[in-house]
């Protein structure tokens, strides 16, 4: 679903290459992390396949579609498809956990009726259900990036692309939370985690591949994240 | 765009208004405060136009005639003038007429003129030109004519006149324009902060897909309302206050003739409200530009 093809990124002002020649597929239904130390360019790569940054060479496909030539309408009908979660939640304070997650399904224009209930499922789901007119401030790290998520699956995503999902969390919280990405991930939508935390990757006993200077020097399935 | 996208901006432009009250508010005075100096001078400029047409109006020329004239040159003389192309009214006084307009106005300080002692006024034309600002023009032809004695228009009076008014008019147009160049400015500036301060809703937005559109509308709809907010107070301000001024000038400035308020108010308001909300959508549009580019 995601094809990666000999991706180079040189950021304005910089010398070396954020990714030299990176090559990647992803199928539908994955569930792959990203990893390496910081400045690998985890980051990078999931700011391309949101096409937040372009590549300076090279090519990233999206559903076979080349995502350089999209026109800015195609563009947003392939983001809408697309989940983001960050690191640092980025909630709208001034926003209830309710309206928070109905923020994604009010861009796209859907009814209230719908909004209502696709929202109360999203936050059940994600175990927030009585948390609905909490401020985001109220609730702890966990409790935040779980609202990020419930924004991010609301709108019934083929793809969630996690930054460092788990950097603002304590252990145990980040432990649930992967146990909330994996569900997700049962249901059929692919999942991409860029993280450095080798405990939690180890664990899980998944997809691994894993970036340094901006090369892949390791993509396994079942992989594990050595910590050295 | 659907009714309930429209419900929804509008929602969300009020929602925005109200949590960064302070913000708002802020911005609402600043339109309150430039409108209504805006205002005062549109007010002060429209009634000094209005004097100053009142007085230009009122103002002709005099032309006395010679002692010795002969009542055939006399009608002469009158043809002549009435033919001068910038001539709108040429009135004949003749000198008896004169004496009794003065009698009537000074009374017995000219007792006894034109009965016993004799009447030391002149024949004279007084005549009124279509522009006020050919005065001067004509008089001099006036001056030229044969059988004319002495012409008299308040020659410098006249001239400061046109000068000051035309003064005025372009003074008051640069201030304004000043003005109005300032508004918008600082909304542009006020609207910045709050469009600063939702950065990350923006940038949300983008995430989960709203088209460019989608995030400016809710802007664009709290510039105009603040803009039409900011309108509105300067507006029954100036109204109250322009209103109780006129009362005021009837009663003690006879002499000085203000626009009524309904003539200018009105148009004024609107003038007002379209300023304060094409101010706020253009300080909204410019503030968010460079938010939306990714």
């Amino acid at each position: 679903m995601i094809e990666i093809r000999d991706v180079q990124k040189i950021y304005n002002g910089s010398s070396a290459g954020a990714l030299s020649g990176v090559s990647l597929n992803i199928a539908r239904g994955d569930f792959v992390f990203l990893v390496g130390p910081s400045g690998a360019g985890k980051s990078t790569l999931i700011k391309l396949i949101f096409r937040e940054i372009d590549p300076t060479s090279g090519k990233v496909f999206f559903n076979g579609r080349d995502m350089a030539g999209l026109r800015e309408s195609e563009l947003l009908k392939v983001r809408r498809k697309i989940g983001m979660v960050f690191q640092d939640f980025r909630l709208l304070r001034q926003k209830t956990v309710f309206e928070n997650v109905a923020f994604a399904l009010e861009v796209l224009g859907e009814s209230p009726r719908a909004i209502r209930a696709r929202v109360s499922l999203a936050l059940e789901r994600v175990g927030l259900a009585g948390k609905e007119n909490s401020f985001p401030s109220r609730l702890s790290g966990g409790e935040q990036q779980r609202v990020g998520i419930a924004r991010a699956i609301v709108k019934d995503p083929l793809v969630i692309l996690a930054d460092e999902p788990t950097g603002n969390v304590d252990r145990e919280n980040s432990r649930r939370l992967m146990e909330l990405f994996e569900d997700i991930n049962r249901s059929g939508t692919t999942v991409i985690i860029a993280t450095h935390a080798w405990d939690l990757v180890n664990g899980m006993k998944k997809r691994v591949v894993a970036l340094e200077k901006g090369l892949i020097v390791r993509d396994e399935e079942r992989g594990t994240y050595s910590h050295e | 765009m659907s009714p309930r996208t429209l419900f929804y901006y509008i929602k969300e432009a009020f929602r925005s208004i109200f949590r960064n009250s302070w913000m708002s508010l802020a911005s609402i005075g600043v339109v309150a405060v430039t409108l209504f100096i805006l205002g005062s001078f549109m007010l002060l400029n429209i009634n000094v136009e209005h004097l100053t047409g009142e007085i230009k109006d009122q103002v002709e020329i005099i032309a006395y005639v010679d002692w010795e004239i002969t009542p055939e040159a006399l009608d002469e003389l009158r043809v002549r003038v009435i033919r001068l192309p910038q001539v709108e009214e040429v009135r004949f006084v003749d000198r008896d007429e004169a004496l009794l307009r003065l009698k009537d106005k000074l009374g017995p300080m000219v007792e006894g003129y034109g009965e016993g002692r004799p009447n030391p006024l002149r024949d004279s034309f007084e005549i009124r030109t279509i522009v006020p600002e050919d005065i001067p023009a004509v008089a001099a032809a006036l001056m030229d004519m044969p059988g004319i004695a002495r012409v008299d228009y308040g020659t410098e009076v006249v001239e400061k006149l046109f000068q000051f008014t035309a003064v005025v008019k372009w003074v008051g147009m640069a201030f304004m324009l000043g003005l109005a160049l300032t508004a918008a400015f600082l909304i542009a500036n006020t609207i910045k902060l709050t469009v600063n301060a939702r950065a990350n809703e923006i940038m949300i937005m983008k995430y989960v897909g709203a088209t460019e559109w989608f995030i400016r509308w809710p802007f664009l709809i709290e510039g105009m309302l603040l803009g039409a907010f900011g309108a509105l107070l300067p507006m029954l301000l100036l109204a109250y206050l322009y209103g109780r001024t006129v009362a005021w000038a009837e009663l003690n400035l006879v002499f000085l003739p203000l626009v009524s308020p309904q003539a200018v108010l009105g148009d004024m308001g609107r003038i007002l409200l379209v300023l304060g909300t094409g101010i706020g959508c253009l300080g909204s549009l410019v503030s968010i530009r460079r938010f939306l580019r990714v």
